[in-house]
């Protein structure tokens, strides 16, 4: 390429139309990539995991985000942690495995040894005057809710984590997730940038098209999704959901599970929504027959038909908590053209393969659903790398939580440029 | 063979007859022999799945009775087998695995014994199987599988090491197929073959992440006393049913505990052979010395930092031998139980090989 003009990125910033999908360099572009890791994944709080990786002391799970690497460790008090994986002593990385079980953390250049709370507590040949107490690791803030964890690598961290908190913890209490284990893990490369990713999650106006698996159970109407005026049937369609709707949520929220929408996606650091979604069919799970896959529920649920809890976190995960069994999406950026997709599904932890579940069931509608998704990802980063992409209107009817999305984005650049 | 559909199928009698002529010996494990016998005549072998049968064996001079499951199944009536594990010094055990040779008679006396799934039928079981406690459990095993009768078994199959199960990839073959019949082995010790599965004795946790509704089932145990009575310990406690329980020995009551105990040396005194199997080299260390400095004194470098079961930089795996460790916190129970060491705290108590 030609040498050419610095990016205006506070000009970019200023120029975003709202309602309009981003203009192009924040599809492509590698100083907006830097940038995204920098203020969107380096100040924020992240989606990194669940607790049900990490069973047992010791075990641990290293998560990297462009240059910058934690490892999640469970201490022997059985508290959950995070540090930068990377060693006091000449820096060299830590952690070099995706995941494992560890006696203490223990760097593989000269085995400065690190209890798992961070201190150091081994550096052999470092003479007298070296003071171990000013070389432990560096902490990364970690939050738990309700089994999911959070990450947030600035130094400080937003404080309306404790909104989310507030909110999710009911809501997760009774899938007692910290229980639960990961029946599977699948990591899926899509051809796209991080936020076409996020997008592409943020709306159903794709699925009637393209997601055969998934609407069985998953109504279309059920996230942001109205049908035009001139649409009777459609309007038909969507008034019976709803009235189904009030109904199971009055039901549900008198039995003691919140289930109405909070919706706080833009206007503040920490981005969310959730609602408990009616489910079609059965209504107990997001599977082909829309009922369990997992025989044995979750927590001490006795009652399978809990819809599916849906959860949204900015700017990186989504989630589908059913009485049987959850799915979490954790979306992580690799470069500006490339994003990882970490899907985990979570049953019981007493539930046995082959007995409870099969495998197989259980993951199918979201294997399908990802795979569309990743082609339609693609699809959409071919398009924006065309010197013919402008930014497009997002549907006011079905994509008001896509502009949400980039709304908060937007926002909070502008926050951390001033 | 020509099977006339009118003749009444001749049943054998060890009233009237009661030899057994031997016709294949088979080989399960290191120290298990299956041996298969057919009765005079063709006739054919009628008994309940699980009980034994008393088998009288001339040797050294006079005849010597013992009882032997008959761990094949009613359902293939043709044969009887039995399945014999080899008793260090026991007289009977070893002429069998030392003389008895096809073509060869025995005398057996009438099938015995209400440890069946035939007297005690239920929709789902629980088959606890110690050793080669494994025969009455596994012909239980094949006559509900032969009669696709659906019971839903979950078979729990303990030995040793890996090498030592009866009977494993007969399990594995009729778990495969058989939806209704779930395997689980459990090893007790370190053998050749790794395995990342159940460990150790039974207990009430082993027990419940197997077979979670174990509460619902009928439960068959089999094997030696002290498994048992663990079993017994857990269920017990658990609060089943033991109305529900049943079990087998093969002791008759003997008393293990009047065994006369030989008085052991001890181990810490003594001077051991430690072989590394990568480098090929010995190296003796005494009951007080870890053994990464006695390995450094012989010229055997391996990696190492803190030296105090701290860092983990030592840890190496132990393929046989005991050592006694004491850590740090430098590894944990999980990698020890997989057969992990710490080399810079851990002193041997037998001769001891280790992969490096
Ligand atoms: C109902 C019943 C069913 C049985 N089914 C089987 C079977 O299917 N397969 C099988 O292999 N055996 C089975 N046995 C055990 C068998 O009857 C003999 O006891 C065993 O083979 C040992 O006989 P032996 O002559 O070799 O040893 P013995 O000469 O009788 O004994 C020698 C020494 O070994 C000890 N000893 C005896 N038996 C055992 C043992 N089981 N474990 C450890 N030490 C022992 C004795 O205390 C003695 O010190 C069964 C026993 C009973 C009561
Ligand atoms: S760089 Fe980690 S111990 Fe030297
Ligand atoms: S050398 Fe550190 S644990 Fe052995
Ligand atoms: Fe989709």
């Amino acid at each position: 390429m030609l040498s050419r003009a610095p990016l205006d990125i506070p000009r970019l910033i200023a120029e975003r139309r709202p309602g309009y999908s981003l203009a192009a360099p924040f599809y492509r572009a590698r100083e907006i990539f830097d940038l995204d890791l920098e203020v969107i994944f380096g100040r924020h709080w992240i989606f990194a995991g669940v607790e049900a990786e990490l069973p047992e002391p010791g075990d641990y799970t290293r998560l990297d985000i462009g240059h910058l690497s934690i490892v999640i460790v469970r201490g022997d008090d059985g508290a959950v942690r995070a540090f930068h994986n990377v060693c006091r002593h000449r820096g060299a990385r830590l952690v070099t495995q995706e995941a494992g079980c560890v006696g203490k953390l223990v760097c593989p250049y000269h085995q400065w040894t690190y209890e798992l709370t961070g201190e150091l507590i081994h550096a052999s040949h470092m003479g007298e005057d070296f003071d171990p107490s000013c070389h432990g690791l560096k902490p990364v803030h970690l939050r738990s809710i309700g089994g999911l964890i959070f990450v947030c690598m600035a130094a400080e961290a937003p404080a309306d984590i404790d909104d989310l908190a507030a909110v999710l913890e009911p809501r997760l209490a009774p899938f007692d997730l910290r229980n639960a284990k990961v029946a599977k893990q699948v990591d899926l490369v899509e051809e796209g940038n991080w936020k076409l990713t996020m997008e592409n999650n943020r709306e159903c106006y794709h699925c009637a098209g393209n997601h055969p698996e998934l609407g069985q159970s998953f109504n279309k109407y059920a996230v942001g999704f109205v049908p035009d005026a001139d649409d009777h049937a459609g309007q038909a369609e969507a008034a019976a959901y709803e009235a189904q709707v009030t109904a199971q949520v009055a039901d549900w929220e008198a039995r003691g599970f919140p289930s109405v929408a909070v919706e706080h996606l833009s206007g503040r650091a920490t981005g969310f929504r959730t609602e408990r979604i009616v489910l079609d069919g059965a209504g107990e799970s997001q599977t082909l027959d829309t009922k369990a896959a997992c025989r044995k529920l979750l927590g001490g649920l006795t009652d399978a038909k809990l819809g599916g809890l849906h959860l949204w976190t900015q700017p990186n995960s989504w989630h589908h908590f059913m009485g049987d069994h959850a799915v979490t999406f954790c979306a992580i950026p690799l470069d500006p053209e490339h994003t990882l997709v970490r899907t985990r599904w979570l049953v019981h932890k007493d539930a046995v393969e082959g007995v409870d579940y099969d495998l197989d069931r259980l993951t199918e509608v979201w294997n399908a659903t990802n795979a569309q998704d990743a082609a339609l990802v693609e699809l959409a980063q071919q398009g924006v790398r065309s010197p013919a992409y402008e930014p497009g209107p997002y549907s006011p009817l079905t994509e008001g939580l896509v502009d949400q999305f980039a709304t908060w984005y937007v926002e909070r650049l502008r926050a951390h440029l001033g | 063979m020509s099977v006339s559909a009118s003749a009444a199928p001749a049943w054998w009698d060890p009233d009237t007859d009661d030899l057994l002529i031997c016709r294949a010996v088979l080989t399960e494990t290191e120290d298990v022999k299956t041996f298969v016998f057919e009765a005079p005549g063709g006739r054919r072998f009628a008994y309940a799945p699980g009980q034994f049968a008393n088998f009288e064996v001339e040797c050294g001079g006079g005849i010597e009775t013992r009882s032997y499951t008959l761990a094949s199944t009613p359902t293939r009536p043709d044969r009887v087998a039995i399945t014999v594990k080899r008793i260090p010094g026991g007289i009977v055990s070893n002429h069998l695995h030392d003389r008895l040779k096809p073509g060869d008679a025995l005398k057996a006396q009438l099938p015995l014994g209400d440890f069946s799934t035939a007297r005690h039928p239920a929709a789902k079981y629980l088959f606890l199987a110690a050793g080669v406690g494994a025969t009455p459990l596994m012909s239980m095993l094949r006559a509900e599988d032969d009669l696709a009768s659906g019971a839903d078994i979950v078979f729990v199959n303990v030995a040793r090491r890996m090498e030592d199960l009866v009977f494993r990839r007969e399990l594995e073959t009729i778990a495969a197929r058989n939806r209704a019949v779930r395997l689980a082995h459990v090893v007790t010790g370190e053998g050749a073959e790794p395995w990342a599965g159940h460990r150790g004795r039974p207990t009430r946790a082993m027990i419940e992440a197997i077979a979670p509704d174990f509460r619902d089932r009928e439960v068959f145990v089999c094997g030696p006393d002290g498994f048992m009575a663990a079993v017994r310990g857990v269920l017990a406690e658990a609060g089943f049913d033991m109305g529900r329980h049943h079990e087998e020995s093969f002791t008759f009551g003997a008393d293990a505990s009047a065994e006369t105990p030989t008085v052991p040396e001890d181990p810490a005194e003594k001077t051991w052979r430690v072989t590394f199997t990568r480098s090929g080299k010995v190296v003796l260390c005494d009951g007080t010395t870890p053994i990464l400095t006695a390995a450094r004194k012989a010229g055997v470098v391996l990696p190492s930092s803190c030296t105090k079961g701290l860092c983990g930089t030592c840890k190496s795996k132990k393929l046989d031998g005991e050592v006694e460790m004491k850590h740090a916190g430098g590894i944990r129970p999980r990698e020890i139980e997989a057969g992990q060491v710490l080399l810079c705290c851990s002193r041997p108590r037998s001769d001891v090989t280790i992969e490096r």
